[in-house]
């Protein structure tokens, strides 16, 4: 079924600020306001706050206070459990007939790092971009790929023309170069090769042309129109693939997930853009974009 | 022009009631479903107490996926009760916890064992299985045929969930969806990481008293498990087709706290300005609320803070709001919690009454509001409210309204 964003907005919508990064280690320090805060960031945290300051920076709105009239719209890849960490915990949990409860809850525990369990939530990026930018206002967090990342765009755009912000973040992250997200994307119908998998986060900065015109931003796109669909399938029976094509610029050289289209949008120059896209998860999704 | 939204079918399963009928009765009871954990045996760990839901049935490996498809098909058949079911096409929105990950797996596959490979479901519950799996396991079941949302704000998640398809039914966005949570955290390294965070009580001799909101003695969360469904309609459409209506969802609001990791904003900024934003959606004064279900954990830092923001919130009204906590009976459900208490606060509000704030037997001074002690409170309430507060900052509350057929 065709799901256009029913009473389209888009031409009172204006993007205003584009950021990216795709690679990793990133560094998110000149991002930080709370610095002790580092210790607590994953690599998926880092992506997503340099993409957002770097959006921000773009926008001409960094450093200027958010607070209540901004709103966060964010689609995060799976969860990128790091494997030093899961190693340091099996090493000490487990005796010679496998994993050991026994071991587990007294070494295990004992090694365990409180820290390990910031670094992989998938709310963590939400929680760092909001308290380094101070955004108080609505959020959207959804998992964990390409599709998703349109229905945090439907969720910003819907915010923004119910007047609940007045800038919204848009913004889709991936840290794919890690053996859990590597692991999954290898048993699945159609593997992907792990030289294929990317890091990497882009974000948009989106207002109204109002907003936009009041403070005097400069307008660096638009999005012209978008269709989400979805076709139902059953996970443990189907075999869905993934494609994904752009016209007008070319996009990453590898899988992004959920930061693949706001990253090409950001390495996009002038002019026209189509991105297109029929994920393993039966989203069917296509918009155009013009970035001046 | 906006649709009006309302409840036509809800579904639970939880640690005190498999079905809506059994869940609100124990609530209205008081009932504990605490006690020690049965699902593996947490040896030394520090807190051996969670809410589980005792079935005997099969289940796939992660929980929480049986979970959401059982409140799922409750909630579904409970929509279509009267012979006809929501117009058009549906959506699913669900909020649901991380991706279960197996430590016996895992070394399983550092080892020489043999890799599971005769199955696409073995290979995809393989040491992560991915919580996505579920709302396309539920669109395909029930033929949910628009994009399906995955909700992962953590605790806030199941309600974020309700209220981000309640604002695309009343847009018209979407026809009619299934909105809910899910999850379960009652594994190994889930109790293992909330202990190593001070976050759970260890009240493991007296696990039907260790969840206790409010209280001056509270000592942190139970962990619990479930889920529940709400299926949300536009109400003309509702009332042409017959529907039975249980309650009308009237404004959502949440908010970041912009502020701590793992501890709220001391005044309860954030979790302030959720409930205010979800008074402005609709178009109601503070006075209107006859009722809170609170997010109401029972750890220390939670509590006080939550006070403070209903006061915030309400102002002098806050002291004659009666606010209750069902994590005192089923511990903290996490990404499913805030759909489990919508359940609750919907059917408390159709059968009249408050449920009870069990254990709190000595109120902290710093929460000095009225949280219904001990036993069930007899009250017609016309207007409810529910928070749901995340780990992060993420606030989240939603109001409802008793549906009244003019």
């Amino acid at each position: 079924m065709d799901q256009r964003f029913r009473d389209p907005c888009y031409d009172s919508l204006a993007i205003t600020g584009i950021g990216h990064v795709l690679s990793t280690p990133c560094d998110p320090r000149p991002w930080l306001k709370v610095k002790k805060n580092r210790k607590f960031m994953g690599a998926q945290d880092d992506l997503a706050l340099v993409s957002a300051g770097r959006a921000l920076e773009s926008a001409g709105l960094l450093g200027v206070s958010l607070g209540e009239r901004a709103g966060l719209y964010l689609a995060v890849g799976y969860i990128p459990f790091e494997e030093e960490d899961i190693d340091s915990l099996l090493e000490v949990s487990a005796d010679s007939e496998g994993f050991c409860m026994e071991r587990f809850s007294t070494e295990g525990y004992d090694a365990v790092n409180p820290l390990l369990t910031f670094k992989c939530l998938s709310n963590m990026p939400a929680f760092h971009i909001s308290a380094n930018f101070d955004i108080q206002g609505p959020y959207f967090v959804t998992y964990p790929g390409t599709g998703q990342f349109y229905l945090a765009l439907e969720e910003a755009c819907s915010a923004l023309k119910m007047g609940l912000i007045d800038v919204a973040l848009v913004s889709g992250v991936a840290h794919q170069r890690n053996f859990l997200v590597n692991h999954h994307f290898n048993r699945i119908s159609f593997p992907v090769p792990s030289e294929r998998l990317l890091d990497g986060a882009g974000c948009l900065v989106i207002e109204s042309k109002n907003h936009a015109a009041e403070r005097k931003a400069q307008i660096r796109g638009r999005m012209l129109n978008c269709d989400v669909s979805y076709s139902t399938f059953h996970p443990f029976e189907d075999r869905l693939h993934h494609t994904e094509r752009f016209e007008g610029l070319t996009g990453a050289d590898g899988e992004l997930g959920p930061a693949s289209l706001p990253v090409a949008l950001s390495l996009g120059s002038h002019g026209y853009i189509h991105h297109e896209a029929e994920t393993r998860d039966g989203i069917a999704a296509s918009s155009e974009w013009e970035l001046l | 022009m906006r649709r009006r939204v309302v409840v036509t079918g809800m579904g639970v399963v939880s640690p005190i009631g498999d079905s809506v009928a059994s869940f609100s009765d124990s609530l209205l009871d008081g009932r504990s479903g605490i006690g020690p954990i049965t699902l593996f045996d947490p040896v030394s760990l520090p807190t051996r107490v969670a809410a589980e839901v005792q079935w005997g049935r099969e289940m796939l490996r992660d929980r929480k996926i049986t979970f959401a498809q059982v409140a799922a098909e409750q909630a579904l058949d409970d929509a279509a009760a009267r012979k006809t079911k929501p117009r058009g096409d549906g959506g699913l929105s669900l909020g649901i916890g991380l991706e279960l990950f197996s430590m016996e797996d895992m070394v399983k596959s550092r080892g020489n064992a043999p890799r599971p490979a005769a199955s696409q479901q073995e290979r995809l519950t393989f040491i992560q299985t991915p919580s996505d799996l579920c709302v396309h396991l539920i669109s395909k079941e029930h033929g949910l045929c628009t994009p399906p949302i995955t909700h992962v704000s953590a605790c806030a998640a199941g309600t974020d969930a309700i209220g981000s398809a309640f604002r695309m039914v009343a847009d018209g966005r979407r026809d009619w969806m299934l909105a809910g949570g899910t999850d379960s955290m009652i594994n190994p390294l889930g109790l293992g990481g909330f202990c190593k965070l001070n976050a759970l009580s260890t009240r493991n001799d007296h696990p039907e008293s260790a969840s206790r909101p409010f209280d001056r003695n509270r000592d942190g969360f139970v962990l619990g498990e479930g889920a529940a469904m709400l299926v949300l309609e536009d109400l003309e459409d509702a009332k042409a087709r017959g529907a039975n209506i249980h309650a009308e969802i009237i404004g959502y609001g949440n908010s970041f706290d912009a502020h701590g990791i793992s501890e709220p904003h001391p005044e309860g900024r954030g979790a302030c300005q959720a409930m205010k934003r979800a008074l402005d959606e609709a178009g109601i004064l503070p006075a209107s609320v006859d009722a809170i279900n609170a997010h109401g954990t029972s750890t220390p830092k939670n509590d006080p803070v939550e006070t403070s923001a209903i006061k915030g919130a309400f102002g002098d009204r806050a002291y004659r709001i009666p606010i209750s906590s069902t994590k005192s009976m089923i511990g903290h459900l996490i990404s499913a919690a805030g759909a489990v208490e919508a359940v609750a606060a919907i059917a408390c509000m159709q059968k009249g009454f408050v449920h009870p704030t069990i254990n709190l037997d000595e109120p902290d001074p710093a929460c000095d509001l009225d949280y219904v002690p001990h036993e069930a409170r007899r009250m017609d309430t016309s207007i409810v409210l529910s928070n749901s507060f995340g780990f992060g900052g993420q606030n989240s509350s939603i109001l409802f309204r008793k549906y009244v057929n003019a």
